[in-house]
């Protein structure tokens, strides 16, 4: 026992020594990159003075999986950016899916990059850390703003202003979701395109009951699927926006400008009831609660139901494509939003952003940030990516003697085929050319996209508004897990019929979520 | 049991320091050997801990931490639905722990008893294969199957076998009452498999003449499989459960994509509990709260592991697991 | 004659019942299987591929960019199953001296590090302060100590009769000699099964390769798949005509190798083949 006691006596000397060097290390990279942040604004502030604003030799950027891969031609599409900017960049571009832990991590290390990408989440977290550069005033003196102006799209930048100020720049709008419903089924059913909630609904009862798909069997389909009946990120509504309508389960700034919370608010309240009635009736899948995405998506392909809310632009063409591959009719309408609707909802879009370790934040905004969108080379480079690996403009014949075949005329832009994705072309580079905040110049998208595409994201476009960039506070970053699960439990527990809305607003008071939500309230209201 | 503690500090007592030198030389090739290990667990384990200082620190990964004291624990141990995902945790942890522990030995000992090699070889690959199929295929594949309309398999069988009526489907992953049956089956169909190959290995040990002498004594199948084949695995179910036991509050990812919203009060565990807090809470996650939770899933593990080592020290002459 | 009778019965009766959990363990994965072959898409169970087609795997096996990753998953397979092999039988043959001094220390400092653990960003400063980011071997390094398999390997060892390491001291074997002439040898099914446990850690890591790794010419197969399987689900991605055919050839694809080696090993999992060994 004794031989124990010391053994373990000798782990644990050895682990505290360990944790004695250890604080040490980090503390001091700490305080380096603490330094190096003061530095750097030191900096900025006497190069404000100056008029000219020098270009920057070198950057390092941090990208996730939307600009382009190794293997999709990273390389040359870099090289192409420094030709054009005349600036050296380096890339670490993590996986995709470990992106924000590797940002983490990196932000941890004190080994910052001078450019990221950021989410909204992580964007307006790391604003309030300032881990970020401000970068407000470069941007209202800047030509981009003009740009943006003219194209009418600055609405997108002061949706992601906190607080007025200005910590990144989004490249594109966010894009969202619309409501896309099989034509043929429509037909079928002798119906129009829905265009209130009582058409919307007669739609889905057509659907449910009658035989939109035509096998001669009634009954065997649903309207509407979606994978939860909640979604797990802002804006949280957007798979299912027929039945929430003016309903959010979150937090919004109502037009005072004072934050409130959807959640306990008569609106809420109702469309519980509508998507409680609609799948007491059967219109949606009953399995919502446990599907994931691609069941969605692969249901919707076997004709199990007609009304599915996805992503506007290129996935149009990827449903469309995919149900023909499965004889089905691929036709689909994408669905003005229904007049309680009113509007689809944009999502908050990512942002490029400036980290305050970066030593000439004004040269990078000016000569990287800006050229982005600077409506001409650049702006299609990223939109487009590099002629002769991603487009073409010369004759050719793509996908020979497939069923895909493509043949393109001298002079026919087009995108070339995917290195990674046989039989797919590329469409895009880093901006979505439906989604650009800046008139580009020569923009071939009238004749690149597909027309169903393009359809379903002008439809997008114009109409809908963008969501609220939500302000984390640290009442928030305490409370607001707990209650968003809470919420979320409520709303499935209703909407299968297993609580009442009373009794489901009853145990939204006594297990606190009230109390939470108002003090998360009262939090964003002090700001 | 302390008889054992008694003897080892008589045998402490007697060796004096000359024995130790003289031990410790007889010994040196092994502290060689032993070196590389060392290393490796110096590097990859014991630097990191530095990290555990976070937990009574706020600290994001950008400013520096500041000491908070035990404002994390008093934080985790204070809101309402922590004991319930902890208590779920132990209880979903050391049941599926169990279940899929006694599987993997019966159906061990009744493949040791298959004499076609062939055969056995396929039974083998085929049970072990659902090891690689990751947790959210997995998930996407049982969803399917255990759905409560015509395409759910399993309904769809007990509907045409008048065990329950078409009206009345079983959502098996979306009802609470049948949620924790669905996931430990589904923990079974996929592990068990995997399991075995550390049991069939162990059996491969045996000794064949412990059997043939079995044989003469008279002992038929069942009698060499109770007094021989089950007693010679019994070490390594001791070891692998014990083992287990420290990693029992780390389970995440098969309950993280197994639950949804509305069985959330029988199915959510510690882990995915932090997860939505955290990722839900629409800020930069506080690093010091989830080290905070983290620490203390380890203070649990250990405990289990010392009471069970206690255990096994009886059953193994006074030698614990490690 | 009793006894034969009985024997004639059981081995029907066991391989039956195999049989049956054979076949309910395969239901789940035919889906997928039958669905990689199908070039229609369908929610549903199907027995059979409603339209037949290789699409799914050529799409996957033409990808130009899958070479690379396969040789890498190779290497970092081999090296680090070995070495995890060395470290594992080292360490587990040190834990069972009993009487080595320090021997208790070792063990609970090694159980210790399967408790507690520093955490992600304590753990990536360590290894970006080593220069081991961006390398393979922090994919080859990292998992090879693992301390739940090193005392599974200390149970085998355990199983070693004492008296063949007494004569080989007798003998005069150092403990390396030993170590190389009875234990390794006793142990082939010991060192076949860790061994695959290993080699599957290593095959199937992509957890580390997305932390630590950010080249991705240093991506592994396992890795590559991951994203046809899950790629899909980006918001925007570009999807194929046949989404879901590819997304379920990659999954029997990553199976595969699996299927291919474990009938290999088990010739190792017969009885007596340890003893078989020493005496030669």
């Amino acid at each position: 026992m004794k031989k124990k006691v010391v053994s373990l006596l000798l782990v644990a000397t050895m682990v505290a020594s360990m944790v004695g060097c250890g604080s040490d290390k980090t503390g001091s990279t700490d305080t380096t990159n603490n330094n190096e942040g003061t530095v750097s604004t030191e900096s900025g502030d006497t190069a404000e003075a100056e008029p000219e604003v020098e270009k920057p030799e070198e950057i390092t950027i941090m990208v996730d999986g939307t600009v382009f891969t190794q293997e999709n031609g990273q390389d040359e599409f870099i090289a192409k950016l420094e030709e054009l900017t005349g600036i050296k960049i380096n890339v670490i571009q993590p996986d995709h899916d470990a992106y924000y832990d590797v940002v983490g991590q990196t932000i941890a290390s004190g080994d910052w990059p001078d450019v990221m990408i950021l989410s909204s989440t992580y964007y307006a977290g790391y604003a309030a850390e300032g881990v970020l550069w401000d970068m407000t005033e470069a941007y209202e003196n800047s030509d981009l703003k003009a740009r943006q102006d003219a194209y009418g799209s600055t609405g997108v930048i002061d949706g992601v202003k906190i607080d007025g100020s200005l910590y990144g720049m989004p490249a594109a709008r966010g894009n969202g979701c619309v409501t896309y419903v099989k034509k043929a089924w429509l037909d079928n059913c002798g119906l129009t395109a829905p265009t209130n909630y009582e058409e919307y609904v007669a739609m889905l009862d057509a659907f449910t009951t009658g035989d939109p798909d035509g096998d001669g069997v009634n009954g065997n389909t649903y309207g509407v699927s979606a994978a939860g009946f909640v979604g797990s990120e802002a804006p949280f509504i957007n798979y299912l926006p027929e039945f929430y309508q003016d309903a959010n389960p979150s937090f919004y700034q109502a037009e005072d400008g004072t934050w409130k919370d959807g959640f306990a608010e008569d609106s809420m309240k109702e469309a519980l009831q509508r998507m409680a009635d609609a799948y007491a009736a059967g219109y949606i899948d009953p399995t919502t609660l446990t599907n994931a995405t691609s069941d969605c998506r692969n249901k919707f392909y076997d004709d199990s139901f007609g009304v599915f809310t996805y992503w506007a632009g290129t996935w149009a063409t990827n449903l469309k494509t995919n149900l023909e591959a499965n004889e089905k009719d691929g036709e689909l309408v994408a669905l003005e939003p229904i007049a309680e609707v009113g509007s689809y909802l944009d999502r908050i879009p990512p942002v490029w952003c400036i980290t305050s370790a970066c030593e000439n934040p004004e040269g990078v905004f000016k000569y990287f940030i800006e050229s982005m969108q600077d409506g001409g080379e650049t702006q299609f480079l990223w939109t487009y990516g590099v002629e002769g690996v991603h487009w073409s403009t010369a004759a050719e014949t793509l996908f020979e003697g497939t069923d895909n075949e493509k043949v393109y005329a001298d002079g026919e832009f087009h995108g070339l085929e995917n290195r990674e994705k046989e039989g797919t072309q590329y469409t895009k580079a880093h901006i979505d050319p439906m989604l650009a905040l800046v008139e580009l110049a020569d923009d071939p998208k009238d004749t690149s996209l597909a027309p169903e595409a393009k359809e379903s994201a002008q439809l997008f476009n114009d109409n809908c508004v963008t969501a609220d960039l939500v302000p984390s506070t640290d009442v928030m970053a305490e409370y607001n897990g707990e209650l968003t699960t809470l919420k979320n439990t409520l709303i499935a527990n209703v909407v299968m019929g297993e609580l009442t809305i009373d009794e489901a607003y009853a145990k939204y008071e006594a297990d606190h979520g009230a109390e939470w939500s108002q003090m998360i309230v009262d939090s964003l209201n002090a700001q | 049991m302390k008889k054992n503690k008694n003897q080892s500090a008589e045998v402490n007592a007697n060796s004096g320091k000359k024995h130790l030198a003289a031990k410790i030389y007889k010994y040196r090739g092994f502290y060689l050997m032993f070196l590389p290990v060392f290393v490796f667990a110096i590097i990859f384990f014991y630097l990191p801990m530095f990290g555990v200082r976070y937990a009574f620190t706020d600290y994001n990964g950008i400013k520096e931490a500041t000491f908070v004291g035990l404002k994390h624990f008093q934080k985790m141990f204070s809101m309402p639905n922590f004991w319930s995902a902890f208590f779920n945790t132990l209880e979903i942890s050391i049941v599926k722990l169990f279940l899929t522990t006694i599987a993997a030995v019966v159906v061990s000992i009744f493949l040791n008893e298959i004499m076609n090699i062939h055969f056995k070889k396929v039974i083998q690959t085929i049970i072990y294969l659902p090891h690689f199929m990751s947790w959210v295929v997995t998930a996407s594949v049982f969803s399917l199957i255990l759905a409560p309309t015509a395409q759910g398999l399993v309904n769809t069988f007990l509907v045409n076998n008048g065990i329950i009526d078409s009206s009345s489907m079983i959502y098996f992953l979306g009802d609470s009452k049948w949620w924790r049956f669905s996931y430990y089956l589904i923990n079974i169909w996929k592990e068990t498999g995997w399991q075995t190959v550390i049991f069939m290995a162990t059996l491969a040990g045996i000794n064949t003449e412990l059997y043939e002498a079995a044989a003469i004594d008279g002992a038929g199948r069942w009698g060499k499989m109770r007094y021989i084949t089950f007693p010679a695995l019994q070490n390594t179910i001791l070891t692998v459960i014990i083992l287990n036991l420290a990693k029992v509050m780390n389970l995440f990812e098969s309950a993280f994509v197994l639950q949804n919203d509305a069985v959330l009060d029988t199915a959510n565990v510690l882990e995915t509990y932090i997860y939505y807090q955290t990722f839900n809470s629409g800020a930069i996650p506080n690093y010091g709260y989830t080290t905070a939770v983290g620490l203390f899933k380890s203070l649990v593990g250990c405990i289990l592991v010392l009471v069970c080592n206690q255990w096994s020290k009886k059953v193994r002459d006074g030698r614990g697991i490690v | 004659m009793k006894s034969k009778k009985k024997i004639e019965i059981f081995p029907i009766v066991n391989g039956l019942i195999f049989i049956i959990l054979a076949l309910i363990i395969i239901i789940p994965m035919w889906k997928v299987l039958v669905d990689s072959f199908d070039l229609k898409t369908a929610y549903g169970m199907k027995l059979w591929p409603e339209e037949f087609g290789l699409a799914g795997y050529i799409s996957v096996f033409k990808n130009p960019t899958l070479s690379h990753p396969l040789m890498i998953s190779f290497i970092t397979t081999i090296v680090g199953t070995l070495l995890a092999l060395t470290l594992s039988t080292f360490g587990a043959y040190v834990l069972i001296q009993w009487d080595m001094p320090g021997r208790n220390f070792f063990a609970n400092m090694l159980l210790f590090t399967m408790i507690f653990n520093g955490g992600m960003i304590p753990t990536y400063l360590v290894l970006k302060s080593l220069h081991l980011t961006n390398t393979l071997w922090v994919v080859i390094l990292f998992p090879a100590l693992n301390v739940y398999n090193l005392v599974l390997m200390r149970n085998f060892f355990e199983g070693i009769p004492v008296s063949l390491f007494e004569s080989a001291t007798l003998d005069g074997c150092s403990p390396m000699q030993t170590f190389i002439r009875i234990v390794l040898p006793m142990s082939k099914a010991a060192l076949a099964s860790i061994g695959l446990m290993f080699a599957v850690t290593y095959w199937n890591d992509y957890t580390h390769y997305k932390l630590y790794i950010t080249d991705s010419n240093l991506y592994n197969f396992q890795m590559k798949l991951r994203s046809i399987i899950m790629g899909s689900d980006l918001p925007q991605a570009n999807g194929g005509a046949t989404e879901n055919t590819v997304k379920n050839a990659a999954i029997i694809v990553v199976i595969i190798p699996f299927m291919i080696l474990y009938p290999f090993l088990q010739k190792y999992f017969v009885k007596g083949v340890n003893i078989g060994a020493v005496k030669e």
